[in-house]
């Protein structure tokens, strides 16, 4: 890569994005603006909020107890009083409302009755009559205990100022009523001190800056990322989209800087710009909330208010350190999103589902709880969010040690979103893409005319997406069912015949010139099935293993926990032949044929065998509900995907999945049914803790002896095994990069 | 001297409707130094691909493409550094002035000041863009920004100049003025390539042409050797014959038994007697 190239497009681009007023004002002006408005705007309000009164009317007050009254003289409080007396009109009303002939009804009588809610546009009326928020009737003879008759408060819970003076009010007569309590008390033996709670004396240990970065660390990461993205946004589009709009990216692209330098040169520029004005906010709504938080603590607000105070500056270090990676990956993935774009507006189209994408990721670390741990430090965003927090916190070590995982999965990521950024720029298809007319009956027909042996690589990922979809909808739709053996039957086929294996089915029939070569059927090797039921053997321990891990790292919530054991219960219950079929069987083949099979096929072409693997593993982990479940299932499919490449079909991986299947199904039977292990399997398994669980010994030695078969498997001599379909993308693969080196 | 050679180029495009669609087919030339080589075709015949291939924008499906001896896809750097492009979807930035336009790709091409700024202030004068230098290509003229384009060509003093379609859009005076450029730089030994649907062009400028049809070359030479082979001294109606010669030789390919009446596809007939009229 020749810098210079990229010094000179990244200053051009820089130069040129300050001289666009409207990247500027949203960039750079924004910013600065934006926090001191909303800091005036805010005091503004909190004014407002003090200032805000509601009035309340008050029929029958003589009816109140006259030993402590309820307004007391010169009330200045948030309640303004109106004292009513019912006359005329509103005596008319109040009987049209039956209230006042109710009035006699004893307690459980008025609770049962509706007579005061049946017509509330009656009731609307009153209020609005005698311009009150909330009404409340005092009926004769009332004492203010439980047993006198019942206050009638109307109330229209659609206007807040009436919710407001409900609130109040409510207040207002539990204060009156623990007062007339303590009259009560005092006059009595027992005394007054039996009403007040234990005393406790809070020491705050913690340094009033540690509490406001407390705070802080829970909001600004959040505001810093999302103006980081928004940040990112606009050059992007503006570098990509608008450059191509303009027909400037062309003079671009016959010039001496090579299509990597461009993309480093661009994406330098969304970079620094999506920091800088990550950066001014910062700065803006540290400066801001300085002045702001004063005003409050002048004007009396809360202790939690009064908290968050100006940002720690040694915090603020923190976060730079965090926008940086951050910037470089949002930016990367800006810029290629942008790339796909022919214009400006098509930019935005496609650049806001990445908003929409990124941000659970960034709200994930602001839920309560959420910390830095092995299970959320290899989270893209969350991990580094999380780690610049516990920096702010002052937890050096727990950050030390979590460093190594977040920085490799950052870089991670931010490596291949740049790779995904030059591909983008290298491919000619995204660079020079016409405008196409969108016609479903046009599309339909050539998919149909032009069909072919196997899927191709979209239709795999769309037929993956319509099987997700349809999974949570079929998931949801069957959550109600109870758990017992007949409904986990129904589910189960259901899912697995009517949510997995249809979709990839029908495509594979109505996509397709070869449904068994679309579903890579094909006998195997009798070595390969023999060498693979020994491999699913001696994976299970590890898989043991690494299930155990993963929930110990995510702990199941206990209704998860309590299904899991009820479901144990259930297989133990049941006759285990019933139990392989419909648990071990029937979802090794159909997630075999569909993810091994149809989609695998697909994401296999132009020798893409990478891409299938990891793909279809991902999308294996995902159709699995639970998140612990999702986990392992992906590493799982990882395994599964490549024995599928090696095999050249599915038939050896639905071998390793109804074997995988089956041993779980079997060890969580015996386990629940607290069977004893068979004499000749005491050297592999042993009992724990009431649960059947390998050996030591089993699970060290199955891990050689599964290596040894991983080996066997890779060697040369099963290389002839692939199809010739697979073989044919391989070779086109091979010549057109023998032909692009020439 | 043979600074561009193209044999047997074929570029191809996945096509929803046809599955793939041939831009180029299996299409082969030579441009010389000092003469000005035109690529004359309808809309959409492949012109624009075959130069975007030897630009190296584009990488080409088959053939191979030479420019100053080197190849377009593996030695892409070099090709660059031997080509100035200038086509009417080159446009110039419009934050950007004509001085900095030109100044930044100079820069790119690794000019130093010493020898920048003198072929700069040489070229403006040549180009007679010195009355708007500082004008930012938003506020710049269609006639401006063409000259900004060929400025920006000319910078690094290329051997091969790419001119596709370049009087596109241009007014009579400004059109006029390109050309008036063109024949100046063949005159200084450069190999220019000019790519246009404009006959008189061809006529006023070209050495040699090529005539390019639905990715194929029908027929290339001098302007008196077409004539000649063709009988034909009009190079419109020349151009138009070969044209409905290959059309009709496809229709034929595809279904003998449709000829179309007189020879003449009835999309193309209307306006060929039109012409005549």
């Amino acid at each position: 890569m020749n810098w210079s190239h990229i010094k000179l497009i990244f200053h051009r681009e820089v130069r040129d994005q300050l001289r666009d007023r409207r990247t500027m004002f949203t960039i750079c002006v924004l910013p600065i603006l934006l926090y001191p408005l909303m800091g005036m705007v805010m005091l503004q309000v909190a004014q407002f909020h003090r200032e805000q009164h509601v009035s309340l009317g008050v029929f029958g007050y003589e009816n109140w107890p006259t030993n402590r009254p309820l307004i007391a003289d010169g009330d200045e409080s948030q309640i303004r009083w109106k004292k009513l007396s019912i006359t005329g009109e509103i005596q008319e009303t109040l009987n049209q409302l039956r209230i006042l002939e109710n009035s006699n009804d004893s307690l459980a009588e008025i609770q049962a009755s509706q007579h005061f809610i049946v017509d509330a546009k009656l009731a609307e009326k009153l209020l609005k009559k005698v311009e009150a928020d909330a009404i409340i009737w005092i009926p004769e003879g009332y004492d203010g205990t439980v047993t006198s008759t019942q206050l009638v408060v109307l109330s229209n819970q659609r206007w807040e100022k009436s919710q407001l003076a409900v609130r109040l009010l409510a207040d207002r007569l539990d204060a009156w009523h623990q007062a007339s309590v303590r009259d009560r008390l005092a006059s009595t033996a027992i005394g007054v001190s039996v009403l007040d709670p234990p005393q406790i004396k809070q020491v705050d240990v913690s340094v009033p800056e540690s509490k406001r970065a407390l705070i802080w660390t829970k909001i600004l990461p959040f505001v810093m990322l999302v103006w980081a993205l928004t940040g990112a946004f606009y050059p992007a589009i503006d570098l990509c989209a608008g450059e191509k709009e303009r027909g400037t990216l062309e003079t671009l692209l016959c010039s001496p800087a090579r299509r990597k330098e461009i993309v480093w040169g661009k994406l330098l520029t969304v970079m620094g710009f999506s920091v800088g004005t990550a950066l001014l906010n910062l700065f803006s709504m540290h400066f801001t909330t300085a002045i702001v938080m004063t005003q409050f603590s002048n004007m009396g607000a809360t202790e939690m208010v009064q908290s968050l105070g100006p940002l720690p500056i040694q915090s603020m270090g923190w976060l730079l350190l965090l926008v940086i990676p951050i910037s470089a990956m949002f930016s990367a993935l800006a810029l290629a999103v942008a790339s796909l774009a022919r214009s400006t507006k098509e930019g935005q189209y496609y650049l806001m589902p990445l908003l929409l994408v990124g941000m659970p990721l960034v709200m994930l670390p602001m839920i309560p709880g959420v910390t830095l741990s092995p299970g959320t430090s290899v989270i893209p965003v969350t991990g580094a969010v999380l780690m610049s927090r516990a920096m702010m916190d002052g937890e050096y070590v727990l950050a030390l040690l979590h460093l190594p995982t977040v920085a490799t999965i950052t870089v991670l990521c931010c490596l291949l979103s740049v790779q995904w950024a030059v591909r983008q720029f290298e491919s000619e298809s995204v660079m020079f893409r016409d405008s196409e007319r969108s016609s479903v009956a046009q599309w339909i027909r050539n998919v149909w005319r032009h069909r072919d042996e196997t899927p191709t690589v979209n239709e795999s990922f769309f037929c993956g997406l319509i099987i997700l979809i349809c999974l949570f909808f079929g998931r949801l739709s069957l959550g109600s069912m109870t758990l017992e053996w007949a409904s986990i039957v129904k589910s189960t086929v259901i899912i697995q015949i009517g949510v997995i294996l249809g979709p990839a089915l029908i495509m594979a029939a109505m996509l397709t010139r070869s449904v068994t070569k679309s579903l890579r059927l094909s006998s195997p090797r009798a070595m390969d099935v023999v060498v693979t039921v020994g491999l699913a053997f001696c994976l299970h321990p590890t898989y043991v293993a690494i299930a155990t891990a993963v929930s110990n790292e995510y702990k199941l919530g206990d209704q998860t926990t309590a299904m899991l054991t009820q479901f144990d219960a259930i297989i133990g219950s049941t006759s285990i032949w019933y139990v392989l079929l419909v648990l071990a069987l029937l979802p090794a083949v159909c997630e075999e044929l569909v993810f091994r099979g149809f989609l695998f096929a697909g994401l296999m072409r132009n020798g893409g065998h990478v891409r299938a693997i990891l793909v279809t593993a991902v999308l294996f982990g995902l159709s699995h509900g639970v998140l612990q479940q999702s986990i392992t299932a992906s590493i799982m499919g990882l395994v599964l995907g490549w024995l599928a490449y090696r095999t050249g079909g599915v038939a050896c991986t639905i071998v390793f999945h109804i074997v995988h299947n089956s041993v779980s199904m079997l060890l969580a039977a015996s386990s629940h049914n607290k069977q004893p292990i068979p004499q000749f399997l005491s050297w592999a398994l042993e009992m724990d803790d009431g649960r059947l669980c390998y050996s030591t010994v089993w699970s060290t030695l199955s891990v050689g002896v599964a290596i040894s078969l991983v080996a066997w498997l890779s060697t040369g001599n099963t290389k002839d095994r692939r199809t010739n379909s697979q073989k044919s993308w391989e070779r086109v693969a091979q010549e057109a990069k023998q032909a692009i080196a020439r | 001297m043979e600074l561009v050679q193209v044999q047997n180029l074929c570029k191809s495009y996945p096509d929803a409707e046809l599955g793939e669609f041939k831009a180029l087919d299996n299409i082969s030339f030579v441009a010389r130094a000092g003469e000005v080589f035109g690529l004359l075709g309808p809309n959409g015949a492949g012109k624009t691909t075959a130069l975007r291939i030897l630009a190296t924008i584009l990488q080409p499906s088959s053939g191979t493409a030479k420019v100053f001896n080197f190849d377009v896809q593996s030695q892409a750097d070099y090709v660059r550094h031997s080509i100035g492009f200038v086509s009417n979807n080159t446009a110039i930035y419009d934050r950007m002035s004509a001085w900095e336009m030109v100044e930044y790709f100079g820069r790119l091409y690794a000019l130093h000041n010493d020898h920048l700024y003198p072929r700069m202030e040489k070229i403006f004068r040549k180009l007679q863009m010195d009355e708007f230098r500082n004008c930012p290509g938003a506020k710049m003229s269609t006639g401006m920004k063409q000259k900004v384009s060929i400025a920006r060509a000319l910078i690094h003093d290329p051997p091969v100049l790419i001119f596709d379609e370049a009087s596109l859009g241009l007014d009579v005076m400004v059109a006029r003025a390109l050309q008036a450029i063109v024949l100046d730089l063949c005159d200084q030994g450069k190999c220019i390539i000019y790519s246009t649907h404009i006959m008189r062009e061809v006529e006023r400028l070209c050495d040699r042409v090529a005539i390019v049809y639905k990715g194929k070359i029908l027929d290339s030479g001098t302007l008196p050797d077409l004539a000649n082979r063709h009988n034909q001294n009009d190079f419109e109606e020349l151009f138009f014959e070969l044209l409905m010669q290959e059309d009709v030789g496809s229709r034929m390919q595809r279904s003998p038994v449709e000829l179309p009446i007189a020879g003449v596809s009835p999309g193309l007939r209307s306006s060929y007697h039109g012409r005549n009229r």
